[in-house]
């Protein structure tokens, strides 16, 4: 791991939010490094930071000081119009609650990312098939996500967060709202992902989830408690 | 910022389209202010062009003065009924913007030629009286300068004098006799329009000049020498027509005598005032239907900015999830506007379509004319774009102005 490319390079992240009086440290000196090809799950109990991190990671927040490079581009430089393309075409968001579109069916919901793309690609349809037919829902283009289960809403979701062909993968508590067969489906298949070279990085609360990554950072009350890579023991009996 | 082109479109028309109450019930305001603004533009310029073929006309123009026998008091205190003079109408052809000028001497007379008699209104003429009632000739001559001046017994008559007398044969050059006195038929007028002129033949006249009536058939007067009883003034210009009937007073008061002060022995009657005092009421209620209208599409574009403000808390998570997939400030911001945009093209459209239908409609009652031009309908439709975009700016502004973070976490 240590030759390979750096993809996210965080230096001493401060977030600090006021709450009338009080000062909340979302964030305190938070520093590390992710590298290109990684499964990493960040771990904490809520209020630990951990969401503050993934919205910095993908240009949706800004440090109240220290700075986060992605790709070797300090965020910070970027106005709002380059940091709507940083999102559009770096990062794949994946969130707890779906966020699909109720009107749209699964192959209009994978589009939409395209739509915000300069230049417009050619063969949408074709990028949002494919991808689809990626999460293995290849047979349900035609779908609304109110005829779907809940797994299959987020392997849309997966599915949409990937036909950009993202650099990284931000998952949110992909599986909070799933139940643990569902969850391990959708688990797996972010292993899967990973094994094809993509670079994913996944907030949990949940060690079990945790525990498909192949690096755990730990955070407590803003700061990385531990920071640890997960045996390929633990990993491989996940797969089974 | 520039229009990012058919994707927003189509977003926006399919967002349209997915809610169709909401879309009618949000254009519903837009629709029937269009329709309002386009129908009472509508009807303002229909009767404002009704006015201006009346003004244009030369009865817009024209004025009567008649002797006033009506005055109260003692009986022997009552000036006489006192005609006018040739004189009288030469100094009133004298003022400047005085466009004819022309006097009346008429009487009722039996008319006979060989083979009927009939009974007609016979007219003493002037040069100034054809083109000051707009009379044509269709066959024949005019009454000329040396007719009048030798008295000669000439005689131009109408159609229902022709009709009556001759039965299709050719008038011109043949003899009648006007109370007993024979005269040369010497040219015959076109059909006289006689609208606003009720129960009135204007068409059975007769043409002789004022000096052959006066001398072989009315007789002198014995108060005023060459006496006529009515002038007739038509001025060149609407806008003098107040001018020149204080002139026309001051000639008159001269020439009979009044002194400063004493009420006038004759009456002017200003037609043109009449008139404008009504057009000036049909400009001032389409004015007012107007601006009902502008009212009612500002309450349209409220309701279109009402609307969007809560399409726009409705869909906080989907703005929310779209920033985050990449979509710019920008993007939202014209999803929304054009969406706004849509309804109100889609209200102008209908409400178009809404004030034509009520113009239509407006064609079978009296009083109203409608008139149908583009300018109005473009002015009309133009106007509810207008308001789209002022309300529907507001909303989408704060679609885009939406912090990413918070709205996806929005329920």
């Amino acid at each position: 791991m240590a030759d390979s490319e750096t993809l996210i390079c965080c230096e001493n992240l401060t977030k600090v939010y006021h709450q009338g009086q009080s000062e909340i440290r979302a964030l305190d000196d938070v520093s590390f490094t992710i590298h290109a090809g990684e499964f990493v799950a960040i771990v904490g109990a809520s209020g630990s930071g951990k969401s503050t991190l993934m919205n910095m990671l993908g240009g949706l927040d800004q440090p109240s000081s220290g700075e986060v490079y992605v790709d070797g581009v300090a965020l910070s430089t970027l106005n709002s119009r380059q940091l709507a393309q940083f999102r559009n075409e770096t990062v794949g968001f994946v969130f707890q609650q779906f966020q699909l579109l109720p009107k749209k069916t699964a192959l209009q919901n994978v589009k939409l990312p395209l739509h915000y793309r300069r230049p417009r690609p050619d063969g949408e349809t074709k990028m949002a098939e494919a991808s689809l037919a990626r999460v293995g829902l290849g047979d349900r283009t035609g779908h609304r996500p109110t005829e779907l289960s809940g797994g299959q809403q987020q392997r849309v979701a997966i599915a949409r967060a990937l036909v950009g062909a993202p650099r990284l993968l931000l998952a949110d508590e992909p599986t909070g709202a799933l139940d643990s067969v569902t969850s391990a489906d959708v688990m797996r298949l972010l292993q899967e992902l990973n094994g094809q070279g993509l670079t994913i990085l996944l907030i949990t609360h949940d060690r079990d989830v945790a525990a498909y990554a192949g690096r755990v950072i730990t955070f407590l009350d803003g700061k990385i408690l531990s920071d640890k890579m997960n045996t390929t023991e633990t990993q491989r009996a996940r797969q089974r | 910022m520039a229009f990012p082109g058919w994707t927003t479109l189509k977003l926006a028309t399919v967002s349209l389209i997915e809610h169709p109450l909401r879309t009618l019930l949000t254009s519903l305001g837009i629709i029937i202010g269009v329709a309002a603004v386009y129908s009472m533009l509508a009807i303002g310029e229909g009767s404002r062009r009704e006015i201006l073929e009346r003004m244009n006309g030369i009865d817009a123009r024209s004025m009567s003065v008649y002797p006033d026998w009506s005055r109260r008091g003692r009986a022997s205190k009552r000036r006489p009924w006192r005609p006018f003079s040739e004189r009288d109408l030469e100094d009133i052809r004298l003022i400047p913007g005085v466009f004819a000028a022309t006097g009346s001497l008429s009487k009722e007379v039996p008319v006979v030629n060989e083979k009927s008699d009939w009974s007609a209104q016979m007219q003493g003429i002037d040069l100034d009286y054809m083109r000051a009632n707009d009379l044509v000739l269709v066959a024949g001559e005019p009454i000329t300068a040396s007719d009048i001046e030798r008295r000669e017994p000439v005689v131009v008559i109408g159609q229902t004098v022709v009709r009556t007398l001759f039965r299709g044969q050719d008038p011109v050059g043949t003899r009648i006799k006007l109370n007993n006195i024979p005269f040369t038929v010497k040219g015959v007028l076109g059909e006289i329009n006689s609208e606003g002129f009720s129960n009135r033949d204007r068409d059975n006249i007769m043409l002789v000049p004022r000096t052959t009536a006066r001398n072989r058939i009315i007789g002198g007067n014995y108060l005023v020498r060459d006496h006529i009883s009515g002038l007739e003034i038509v001025a060149e210009n609407q806008d003098d027509m107040t001018r020149i009937e204080r002139e026309v007073g001051d000639i008159l008061r001269l020439s009979r005598g009044l002194k400063p002060g004493e009420a006038p022995d004759y009456r002017i009657f200003n037609f043109s005032a009449n008139r404008q005092a009504a057009a000036k009421s049909k400009r001032t209620l389409s004015l007012l239907l107007a601006a009902m209208g502008a009212v009612s599409l500002l309450v349209g574009g409220v309701g279109v900015m009402n609307i969007m403000l809560v399409s726009v808390t409705e869909r906080t998570r989907e703005i929310g999830l779209r920033m985050a997939l990449g979509a710019r400030q920008s993007d939202i911001l014209w999803q929304f506007l054009t969406e706004a945009l849509l309804l109100s093209i889609f209200g102008g459209l209908a409400g178009l379509g809404l004030g034509y239908a009520m113009s239509r409609f407006s064609l079978s009652m009296d009083d109203i004319t409608m008139v149908f031009s583009l300018d109005i309908a473009m002015f009309a439709f133009g106007s509810a774009l207008v308001i789209g975009v002022v309300f529907g700016f507001l909303p989408a502004r704060r679609a885009a102005g939406l912090n990413p973070i918070e709205a996806l976490r929005h329920e």
